[in-house]
């Protein structure tokens, strides 16, 4: 490292000398950087110093450059990378416009469909209660509520249940979350207004009445704007990023020199 | 409500009689008797004005509990980023709000069910740091230490570097051009911590709350504790995180406290604190003497450490805090997940006489003692669970365990690994734990309203799995209460939730709970309930006692208040596997302290135990086909620890 040095300082220069040019917007910067630390501008003597340091930077920097200093050092390549990804991130936050939401709304639907809410009673018969007697119990309270109309307590006919017997306005999350998976999906298809069931949970068997059901569907775009626009904004770093990296990546020829299996399977991916 | 029940047949009616057979069944042990009647009685003397038509209007208590993780780090962590993170908060949000993401470790993940809420609490010293660092930043590669570390996360040893960094910041031996406040790196990380929050935050649907964790780590023993914001992003980003070094930081509570008076004061915001690990603070997280200035604790601490901490988080990953066998030599469920080896960074061995300062239980008795003297308990604290992941992902599900960090996401080896290795002791990966959640009883899910559950400490901890668990004190519930059709209602109007106080006895009378436990929908099933007892005896020393209140399969409970035979085990280890041929589904019960004084202090609190079910670590060796060695645990008793209730006379 030192001979490198010592051979750089040693070559004489050939061409005309290099222009190092510290411009008004440059010292602007450098005045700003020392009032952000000490909280005060810099003074005469102070900023002349900032301005020799720059040039002391830029000189090195530039040296270093030519000897190739910065091509095998990891600290510089992270550094760069990390300003490139930074970059990417940069470009990628205008603010969109309402066409462009409603673009990203109306190709990814699924993303932003508002859930089914129901609400519904339900007859509980405990697993843990009726143990062996569960399925005739289960049989008999069906032949009770075949009969039933919607002003029945019904609820009477089975057992405590500790989150409650009715579930007003919940989405299919909070059902799932509540009675299990194949419980939800069991009621989300059942048709509003009739005792139905049973329905094995984990808990033991329910019959459900159905009594409202909000259908979700896609909500219009004035409704769900800062969701929207979240999910727009990620989508547009990620491709930032990725358009970024695959454009640069393009003027490269890449060889990697791995071993003959690896570099083959590489090759064909 | 019962009256509309004449319109159905005859036939209904009689079977609503046969169901009352059937009732005898559920594991409440004494006191099962015909719904259909009792149900009458007991509304007729609950509620003294007539209730409305509809049961359901009015009804303003909370219905259902929310779950939720308090602590998650990403990336943006110091020591997280060196164990590999890549996931930041934004991530960390999306995963718990139910998305699949790719893993750090390049493998996709999602978890059974969303959770309600969450907080990303990421290191307040150094965040931002690690992205400073990997991303070579000069002044830092300057350093000797910081020079070191990048090289070893650069050569593939991050794992080292990240234990490193927290011994050296538990000594206090930071390098230069460590990102502080007021720095534009730190500034720039708070301001994206808050921005991710912001964006998460789905008022009714999914709670993101904003907050850190201040890691006090004064000698590598445990201080940590997390801040919670009530306010969004607006007042949040008005300050910069309080950290541990000084001379902007402190790692004395007290100061942490000064600064939270200091934000409520200046930005109108409210804000919350919580502590976890005391198993690795080695004697200190629960002082009798603060270590800090060997003086005893004073009326000043108390003060502080209740206003600001309502909340512990008594189960994690790092070890359950709930009791110690050597504390609780009675209790045979108390050897669960221990991490008693010494601190944090195991610099320093522990020592029996420490645990005492160390524990829930403990603490709750020392903090009943301290009252007597001080007219104030410093220790009036409730309970919740939660992850300390640094991964991003809060998934502690056995079955679906992520790991600790991100060199511990699963792979064949991660039980094998060490976790803390130095000269006095090792914790292998294997003993990490799948655990815990926070279970808030809040009436809708939005910040506020969780946040305000939580500072009247109504909440349990569970080690993961999602029971639903209520606990209610008075003086007048009665066993039929126990068979109510709407216990939320009973309890909230007889008595008062977990969290709450009694005093005031009324002559002659002994306090009753109304104690219920439901189990996971997806999960396995229970045990047993426990209502577990401490108290200052007539001669000023504290007492602690285990009742069983509840025992699935028909078992008995004793005169002793307990039931010692075992519930049994289902679970096939080689194939991961367990059923639900045992425990109970449900239980419900009516408890009455039978050993009462009105002139002594004491608290309650309910354990909830499930049968046994596969440890992680038999999911793993399954999955990957591997053998674990005889010491490894296959199994475990998942529980809930509720908030205590505390009676003061």
């Amino acid at each position: 490292m030192l001979f490198a040095l010592h051979g750089l300082a040693g070559k004489p220069g050939t061409d005309a000398p290099e222009k190092i040019v510290v411009s008004a917007s440059r010292i602007a910067n450098l005045a700003d950087g020392f009032a952000r630390t000490w909280r005060r501008p810099p003074n005469e003597q102070e900023l002349q110093g900032l301005i020799e340091d720059y040039i002391r930077d830029e000189v090195f920097y530039r040296e270093g450059r030519a000897a190739g200093l910065d091509r095998d050092d990891n600290v510089i390549r992270r550094r760069v990378r990390q300003k490139m990804e930074f970059l990417a991130e940069d470009m990628s936050v205008p603010e969109p416009n309402d066409e462009q939401l409603a673009a990203y709304l109306a190709s990814n639907p699924e993303r932003f469909r508002a859930e089914d809410h129901l609400t519904f009673r339900h007859v509980f018969l405990s697993a843990t209660r009726r143990q062996n007697t569960i399925d005739s119990d289960s049989k008999q309270v069906a032949s009770v509520l075949a009969r039933a109309d919607a002003a029945v307590d019904a609820a009477a006919l089975g057992d405590p249940f500790l989150l409650g017997e009715e579930f007003r306005g919940v989405s299919a999350t909070k059902v799932m979350n509540q009675f299990g998976e194949r419980f939800a999906k069991r009621i989300l298809a059942m048709e509003e207004g009739r005792w139905q069931g049973p329905v094995a949970s984990g808990f033991g068997q329910h019959f459900v009445f159905i009594s409202e059901r909000v259908p979700g569907g896609l909500p219009p775009l004035d409704d769900i704007r800062p969701a929207v626009r979240r999910e727009w904004a990620n989508a547009r770093r990620l491709e930032a990023e990725q358009k970024l990296y695959a454009s640069l990546r393009a003027r490269y020829e890449i060889v990697v020199e791995a071993p003959r299996e690896r570099a083959a399977e590489a090759a064909s991916r | 409500m019962m009256l509309r029940l004449s319109s159905i047949s005859g036939a209904a009616l009689a079977f609503v009689c046969v169901a009352s057979v059937f009732a005898t069944n559920v594991a409440a042990q004494d006191h099962t008797t015909d719904i259909g009647t009792l149900d009458k009685e007991t509304a007729d003397k609950a509620f003294s004005a007539k209730p409305p038509y509809s049961p359901y209007a009015g009804r303003n208590f909370p219905t259902r509990p929310y779950f939720g993780d308090t602590h998650t780090h990403t990336s943006y962590s110091m020591d997280a980023g060196a164990f590999g993170a890549r996931l930041g908060p934004k991530d960390a949000y999306r995963f718990a709000k139910g998305e699949e993401v790719i893993a750090s470790s390049g493998q996709r993940a999602k978890l059974s069910r969303p959770l309600d809420f969450m907080v990303v609490a990421d290191h307040s010293d150094g965040m931002g740091f690690f992205p400073q660092l990997i991303g070579g930043d000069p002044g830092l590669l300057a350093t000797p230490q910081g020079r070191k570390w990048y090289d070893e996360i650069n050569s593939g040893k991050g794992a080292e570097a990240a234990l490193d960094i927290i011994t050296s910041f538990g000594k206090g031996q930071m390098p230069k051009g460590f990102p502080t406040p007021g720095t534009p790196a730190y500034r720039s990380a708070w301001r994206e911590t808050i921005k991710a929050a912001e964006e998460a935050n789905e008022p009714g649907r999914f709670t993101a709350f904003i907050g850190y964790e201040w890691t006090s780590n004064a000698g590598g023993n445990n201080l940590h504790r997390n801040i919670i914001w009530r306010d969004n992003g607006a007042k949040a980003s008005l300050v910069e995180p309080y950290t541990t070094l000084p001379p902007l930081g402190s790692p004395n509570p007290r100061d942490l406290w000064k600064w939270m008076a200091m934000v409520e004061e200046k930005t109108g915001a409210e804000i919350l604190a919580l502590a976890h690990n005391g198993n690795l603070s080695n004697g200190r997280m629960f002082p009798i003497i603060e270590s800090f200035n060997g003086k005893r604790i004073d009326r000043e601490y108390a003060e502080n450490r209740t206003r600001w901490e309502p909340l512990y988080e008594a189960t994690q990953m790092k070890g359950d805090g709930e009791t110690h066998p050597f504390l609780s030599p009675n209790d045979e469920f108390a050897n669960y997940e221990r991490w008693d080896k010494g601190n944090l960074d195991l610099t320093e061995v522990k020592k029996p006489e420490m645990l005492e300062f160390e524990y829930v239980r403990s603490a709750l008795k020392n903090g009943l003692k301290m009252e007597a003297e001080l007219g104030l308990n410093p220790y009036k604290f409730g309970l919740v669970g939660s992850t300390d992941t640094h991964t991003g992902l809060a998934a502690v599900e056995e079955d679906n365990f992520f790991g600790k960090t991100s060199s511990s996401e699963p792979s064949a080896d991660r039980a094998m690994h060490p976790f803390v290795k130095t000269d006095k002791a090792v914790i292998m990966g294997w003993e990490t734990t799948a655990a815990g959640y926070a279970a808030v009883w809040a009436a809708e899910n939005t910040r506020e309203a969780i946040f305000d559950a939580m500072k009247r400490r109504e909440t349990y901890a569970t080690t993961g799995p999602r029971m639903v668990v209520r606990f209610f004190g008075g003086w007048d519930f009665e066993a039929a209460d126990a068979n109510n059709r709407m216990p939320a209602r009973v309890g909230y109007t007889k008595g008062v939730p977990m969290g709450g106080d009694l005093n005031n006895a009324p002559n002659g009378k002994s306090p009753s709970f109304l104690v219920a436990a439901l189990k996971d929908p997806i999960g396995a099933n229970l045990d047993r309930i426990q209502v577990i007892k401490g108290w200052v005896g007539k001669d000023g020393q504290t007492q602690e006692r285990v009742y069983d209140v509840a025992v699935s399969g028909g078992r008995t409970i004793g005169a002793d208040g307990r039931s010692r035979t075992s519930v049994g085990s289902t679970v096939d280890v080689a194939n991961a596997t367990w059923t639900n041929t045992i425990g109970a589904g449900e239980m419900i019960t009516v408890w009455k302290d039978p050993d009462f004084d009105p002139a002594l202090r004491a608290f309650y609190y309910v354990r909830v135990i499930e049968i046994p079910t596969p440890r992680w670590t038999a999911y793993d060796a399954k999955y990957f086909g591997v053998k674990m060695p005889a010491e490894v645990r296959m199994t475990t008793t998942e529980r809930a620890y509720t908030s205590p209730i505390w009676y003061t006379p």
